[in-house]
């Protein structure tokens, strides 16, 4: 396949860090590079150093051949392919008729395997993606060690020209999963890809406005165990997040050291996960409408308590308790943008100060700070979800101080149907409950020990069922 | 994925829930009034109609698995276009007079248990809201909804009854047939209206997925609606004795016997609220099912939403700002009793027949 050199020469006019260098082997060469993207050392032991013991080379398929020796080169099938390399911190080699091949000669600058700090675990790996895609692909394969693991490279972006790659292991995985998302990735039609979250938002089929349908994760573990469950991984280049599909809403109840602990352990806070996110997306709500409508449910000393801190409290509940979750929800998102030592001071500072500070000026009383925060620490055990269920908190308060329990009960059913509808990659969202699969509830909420998991989930579609089978 | 396709476990699910959904709102306090403490008989007698028509109805389902037709592909090729016209016409009143009734009996509950009097309007308004989400969404996300909720439903409604259990005088049953049989068989067919749940399983007919059992998990779900519904009459009599046809909001009067005390605070409010899911559940069937009827009385298939049928059935719910209650079982359903009949009771009867004849000539048409 010819490359036009000239017109890449063109393309990269006056730009300071395009390299050319000419090369004498027998026949005349043009090696070029983008200077930002190479790696020097690389770029003398697997092209230059080769090439300067090479003097008799009749055309370029003899170098090519020479240079084979070295890791990564190849012979661009078409132009664009050639300016996708270059770009990538590959070497091109020319010769006078315009045949090419291109040799990694990529720069490794990044961060190293560490840690992530979305992820940290007491017991388990602590190995983390990084923004390097082949260090990404690296930490899988360290861990599936299988010929079945396969790989699927795909460019996305007008203008970023991110390298995505869909992982999958042949045998487990639904192959019409995994062309399906194939399908969707190679549609994307986008300038730029700078995280893997912009493609979860084309991988959504249903375009859901609320609750993501994507997984994401930064630990390599984790990612390989949902492979070995029959999901695909999508690791996307310059992101740590790599993407698993198909995605079930139990997944966010689901810690990373989950499957390192006791499984009644797991269970327990898995349990305590579930309920705090129940509980706190309804406290607020079920606390308004009992305070207005239904106060004979609260038991009488309980109510007498709570009538006196609110006695002089000037706002209505409802007005009450949407302040305190709204103040709640700002102390939240300053305290993400804040540098981490300044955040801790500020938490403390809202926390006590501004809450004590309102309490005591009666602007708010304490039964609403109360239960505004513990429905407000509640919904962190749900990271990934947090503001999105804040809304809905809002919108359940809102309508419950409004209407009642009546509000309560139809927006609750309204939420349920709402999430009972949602069906991605023949994955129902609300599966193992809605529909009921038994046999995937051995690891939902409760968890059976690692060793009785003989199948793999049912709501998961893969192409073997047997775990060790 | 069809968004109305349902299993048959879904099914039995959403069946308990329709049962346990609609008959304990003001039914015990009307069969205490017809038949005083023999009200749980005549309720058992009702559910042995109901279980025979079930069976039957079970049978034409799995007649059907492999055509997958719906009720009017085989109301049409078994008893004529018009015929079927007519009875889908009465389902559909079946439908929303169903509706119109626990729409009524929950808007009583809430300005007399929970002290919120609105307009009906308002009342009405957030509940066709739901009602229509769920016709968008689809049946299977109302079935999903369904086997999420019912563990919590089913505990709530044994809390509800069993709390009050020993302050009841069961003693106050006996003797059983005081009424006089004939006239507690009798109140069973009067009130069949608040029975035959299984009614809105004809509507989902083409879109049910059946494993291995049809039979086992719905009698099952239908055996535990049926003793919980026998039970909660009992208990309810056995609480209240000559007084309970007084005491027409049968859920939330029995919680009063309950361990609830101004001490402790009315926490059975809370389970009757859990409760209350299945009520909205079973009024979210009943108004996709009146809605279902539209599209088969025209003979239309709703690839999407129809926003002219929805807004059609949204519009009789507005029917009890002009008739009460009282007036619509006086009236209406009093009369309207052998057609609802020929729906609730005879066409189940008749379905595994009516099935095999419009599969035969669906063959013979193909052939």
């Amino acid at each position: 396949m010819k490359v036009d050199f000239s017109k890449l020469q063109t393309l990269y006019r006056g730009q300071d860090d395009f390299r050319l260098r000419e090369i004498d082997c027998g026949i005349e060469l043009k090696a070029v590079c983008l200077d930002t993207m190479i790696d020097d050392a690389k770029v003398s032991a697997f092209v230059l150093q080769p090439l300067a013991y090479v003097n008799n080379a009749k055309n370029l398929n003899d170098v090519y051949k020479k240079l084979a020796a070295g890791t990564g080169v190849r012979k661009p099938p078409n132009f664009f392919s050639a300016v996708e390399d270059f770009v990538n911190g590959y070497t091109l080699i020319f010769d006078a008729e315009n045949n090419c091949i291109s040799v990694d000669t990529r720069t490794a600058v990044g961060r190293s395997v560490a840690e992530p700090p979305t992820s940290m675990v007491m017991r388990g790996p602590r190995e983390g993606f990084v923004e390097d895609i082949k260090v990404n692909l690296t930490l899988i394969r360290k861990r599936l060690k299988t010929p079945n693991l396969k790989t699927v490279n795909i460019t996305v972006g007008k203008y970023t020209n991110t390298a995505v790659t869909v992982c999958y292991i042949d045998g487990i995985a639904d192959k019409r999963v995994v062309e399906d998302a194939v399908q969707r990735l190679e549609s994307v039609k986008v300038d730029g890809v700078l995280d893997s979250s912009y493609l979860a938002r084309y991988l959504d089929v249903s375009k859901t406005v609320m609750f993501r349908r994507v997984g994401s994760t930064e630990k390599p573990d984790i990612v390989v165990g949902k492979m070995l469950e029959g999901r695909l991984a999508i690791i996307v280049d310059g992101s740590p997040m790599v993407l698993t599909l198909p995605y079930l809403f139990v997944e966010d109840m689901q810690s990373p050291g989950d499957y390192y602990e006791n499984s009644t352990m797991t269970t327990l806070s898995r349990s305590l996960r579930f309920v705090s996110v129940i509980a706190s997306v309804l406290l607020p709500a079920l606390y308004v409408c009992l305070q207005v409508y239904n106060y004979q449910i609260i038991p009488l000393r309980f109510l007498i308590t709570v009538l006196n801190a609110s006695e002089a409290i000037p706002f209505s509940p409802l007005s009450e308790m949407i302040l305190v979750l709204i103040v709640f929800d700002i102390l939240r998102e300053a305290n993400l943008r804040m540098p981490s030592a300044v955040g801790i001071s500020l938490s403390l500072v809202g926390a006590i100060v501004l809450g004590d500070a309102a309490v005591q000026a009666g602007l708010l009383g304490a039964p609403a700070v109360m239960i505004g925060a513990l429905s407000g620490i509640g919904l962190f055990t749900l990271p990934d979800n947090t503001l999105i269920l804040s809304l809905l908190r809002l919108l359940v308060t809102f309508i419950g101080g409004i209407m009642g329990l009546l509000g309560v009960i139809v927006s609750t059913l309204a939420i349920i149907v709402y999430l009972a509808s949602m069906q991605d990659y023949k994955t129902p969202f609300l599966a193992p409950f809605a529909p009921d699969i038994p046999q995937d509830r051995q690891d939902a909420v409760a968890q059976i020990p690692v060793p009785d998991m003989a199948n793999r989930p049912k709501s998961i579609p893969n192409n073997n069922g047997k775990r060790r089978g | 994925m069809d968004k109305n396709r349902v299993s048959i476990d879904q099914i039995a699910l959403l069946y308990l829930l329709l049962i346990m959904g609609g008959k304990f709102l003001t039914l015990p306090s009307l069969l205490a009034g017809d038949v005083g403490h023999d009200s749980w008989v005549s309720v058992a007698f009702s559910f042995v109609w109901d279980a025979v028509c079930l069976c039957f109805l079970l049978w034409a389902i799995r007649i059907n698995d492999k055509a997958h037709l719906d009720i009017s592909a085989i109301l049409d090729k078994s008893v004529s276009k018009p015929v079927s016209k007519l009875l889908l016409a009465i389902f559909f009143v079946v439908f929303v007079l169903r509706t119109n009734v626990l729409l009524s009996g929950c808007y009583k509950m809430f300005s007399v248990t929970f002290d919120v009097s609105t307009n009906w309007i308002v009342y009405v308004l957030p509940i066709a809201a739901l009602a229509v989400f769920a016709i968008v969404k689809g049946f299977n996300a109302v079935a999903r909804t369904s086997q999420l909720l019912f563990g919590l439903i089913l505990i709530a409604v044994v809390a509800l009854f069993v709390s009050p259990l020993s302050e009841a005088e069961f003693g106050a049953l006996l003797p059983i047939g005081e009424a006089g049989w004939g006239n507690i068989i009798w109140t069973s067919y009067s009130r069949s209206f608040w029975f035959s749940d299984y009614i809105f399983v004809y509507f989902v007919l083409d879109g049910i997925k059946i494993k291995k059992h049809v039979f086992a998990p719905v009698l099952t779900s239908f055996a535990i609606g049926a003793t919980l519904s026998i039970v909660l009459n009992a208990v309810f009599v056995a609480l209240f004795g000559y007084l309970a046809p007084d005491f027409d909001m049968a859920m939330s009067k029995i919680g009063v016997f309950s361990a609830a005390s101004t001490t402790n605070g009315r926490w059975d409010w809370l389970t009757l609220s859990i409760w209350l899911l299945s009520v909205f559940i079973k009024m979210i069937v009943f108004i996709f099912c009146a809605y279902k009827c539209i599209e088969k009385i025209f003979d239309k298939n709703f690839v999407k939403v129809n926003w002219i049928a929805v807004a059609f059935v949204l519009l009789t719910l507005a029917l009890p700002m002009f008739v009460t209650t009282e007036q619509l079982l006086n009236t209406v359903i009093k009369w309207g009793i052998i057609p609802f009949t020929l729906v609730q009771y005879v066409l189940p009867l008749l379905m595994p027949l009516l099935t095999k004849t419009a599969l035969r000539k669906t063959e013979v048409k193909n052939e």
